[in-house]
């Protein structure tokens, strides 16, 4: 055991000017569970909708991401820990008042069944890759089929789930709307840290979560309808988040003197040029605009907007993050 | 054909808008028009943020992080940026959006690329000597009538036609 000696709470690490316990890997996490949660309720919504054959891509393909998204950020998440040991800790109990707990449990779930949604599709995944040419994963697809074939307790797994996917479809896409508005909420619970702690930042992440899924749909997609439809929502989305975002600030505008503060980070303080300038700009007007500009018959490459919004989603939780921590009550 | 060519400004027409807009750069912001400078605060930027005391002592970026502010926090890092999102409307809406690497045709994109990257890297060791580029130094300075503008004019595209012919060889093809 080590032993240390505190004169002061000052020496205590990652606490003073502010708390810096959570950086990178924390705020690559909530990137990456609302990038899969996006993806997935997109699935899940349009394979309900019954456009499984019309928007291929969106229900079986991109799927297939969201299960390395959910286990790398899974794995900052444990990386970030100080006892990475006891993380099973989570898992030993469900506590309906506790925002953690909620993801923990949702995170394990998703998990689970975003591997098994693209494994029920693995034959129409193939045939999907065949017809652009694609042989490369061919060994990989094989090896999943054969899984499927010749294993019994894979075969019987992926069997019912096919059987029953209406009821796994609306299960994820409750989970995933769970996980997306989830990375908000548990920011929000620090009611230490007057920028987290707003009824605003869930919505408001979820928004986000489901934007950036749009744009990893219009930027993979080689299906015109697909990326038309996922620019037009994302549209929508980016006016949602800044109506939130602006709404948000209003919000703390008028409270007390701590919300003030945490305003301030945003309007002339240190937060100041690359929330309004580098995210609001760069990563949320820049590709309204070029989204909008495509729907009026302009050529342009969807990676772009797709690229922008997607840094951008990453960059605003890198500042939220960053910037919460910064945000306390003055003593 | 036709088409391609009204893609494009009138470059009269450009270059007296560009004067206009030197005008309003002063009136507004108090500063000329410039690129290599947004480039070296960027730079230094990274230099504060990598080892903060090796930019206070270093005698090239310790007056950028002498008042304790940002290095990035200046002018010409926002224009740039404006300039990047300008670019990137005005070739959507002139349909020109794409990603390509401009170069003869009969030359390879790596050849391209690590031609662009040398000269790159010249064009950052010369801004530098010669205080400012074409748009800080030549353009902002001759717009206040400084000699060093007219110099740097006389320079740089003198030096220009030179080395245009010297590597002619990498843009026209030889019969």
């Amino acid at each position: 055991m080590e032993e240390r000696l505190f004169q002061t709470a000052r020496d205590i690490e990652g606490l003073y000017p502010h708390v810096h316990i959570w950086g990178f890997p924390i705020a690559t996490y909530l990137f990456l569970g609302g990038l899969a949660a996006g993806i997935l309720l997109f699935a899940t919504l349009y394979y309900l909708k019954g456009k499984e054959n019309d928007m291929p891509f969106t229900v079986k393909i991109a799927p297939i991401f969201t299960f390395w998204f959910v286990i790398i950020g899974l794995l900052l998440l444990v990386y970030d820990l100080h006892h990475p040991k006891y993380v099973f800790e989570l898992f030993t109990t469900f506590r309906i008042e506790s925002p953690m707990s909620w993801g923990a449990w949702t995170l394990s779930a998703v998990s689970i069944l975003s591997l098994l949604w693209p494994l029920s599709y693995i034959d129409d995944i193939e045939a999907y890759l065949h017809e652009r040419g694609w042989h490369q994963l061919d060994k990989i697809t094989k090896f999943l089929r054969d899984l499927e074939h010749k294993w019994l307790i894979p075969h019987f797994i992926i069997m019912t789930f096919r059987k029953y996917r209406k009821f796994f479809a609306w299960i994820l896409l409750f989970l995933s709307i769970i996980l997306g508005i989830y990375t908000g909420i548990l920011l929000s619970a620090f009611n230490a840290h007057p920028l987290w702690n707003n009824s605003i930042l869930g919505p408001l992440f979820l928004t986000s979560a489901v934007s950036t899924g749009s744009a990893f749909v219009m930027w993979l997609s080689n299906n015109k309808r697909e990326r038309k439809l996922m620019s037009s929502i994302d549209m929508a989305l980016i006016a949602t988040e800044l109506f939130l975002i602006i709404h948000m600030i209003m919000g703390m505008q008028a409270g007390p003197e701590a919300y003030k503060q945490a305003a301030h980070l945003f309007l002339g303080g240190e937060f100041t040029v690359i929330f309004w300038v580098i995210f609001v700009g760069f990563g949320l007007l820049l590709p309204f605009i070029l989204e909008a500009l495509e729907l009026k018959g302009k050529h342009i490459p969807p990676a772009l907007p797709a690229l922008l919004v997607l840094v951008g989603g990453f960059l605003f939780r890198l500042i939220m993050v960053a910037a919460g921590q910064m945000s306390e009550y003055p003593f | 054909m036709n088409t391609e060519k009204n893609k494009y400004m009138n470059p009269y027409v450009a270059g007296f808008f560009l004067g206009l807009l030197i005008i309003a750069a002063y009136y507004f912001a108090g500063e000329g028009l410039g690129s290599s400078g947004g480039y070296r605060d960027v730079a230094i930027g990274v230099i504060n943020k990598v080892s903060s005391a090796y930019a206070q002592t270093n005698p090239y970026t310790a007056p950028h992080v002498a008042d304790g502010h940002s290095p990035v926090n200046t002018w010409l890092v926002f224009e740039l940026l404006g300039v990047i999102f300008g670019a990137i409307l005005s070739a959507a809406l002139y349909g020109r959006l794409k990603f390509v690497v401009g170069k003869a045709p009969h030359i390879t994109n790596k050849k391209r690329l690590y031609l662009a990257l040398l000269g790159g890297i010249l064009w950052g060791i010369g801004t530098q000597l010669g205080r400012g580029c074409t748009s800080g130094l030549v353009l902002s300075g001759m717009s206040v009538n400084s000699l060093s503008g007219y110099i740097g004019l006389v320079a740089i595209f003198g030096f220009g036609f030179i080395f245009a012919f010297m590597f002619k060889k990498l843009w026209i093809k030889k019969n």
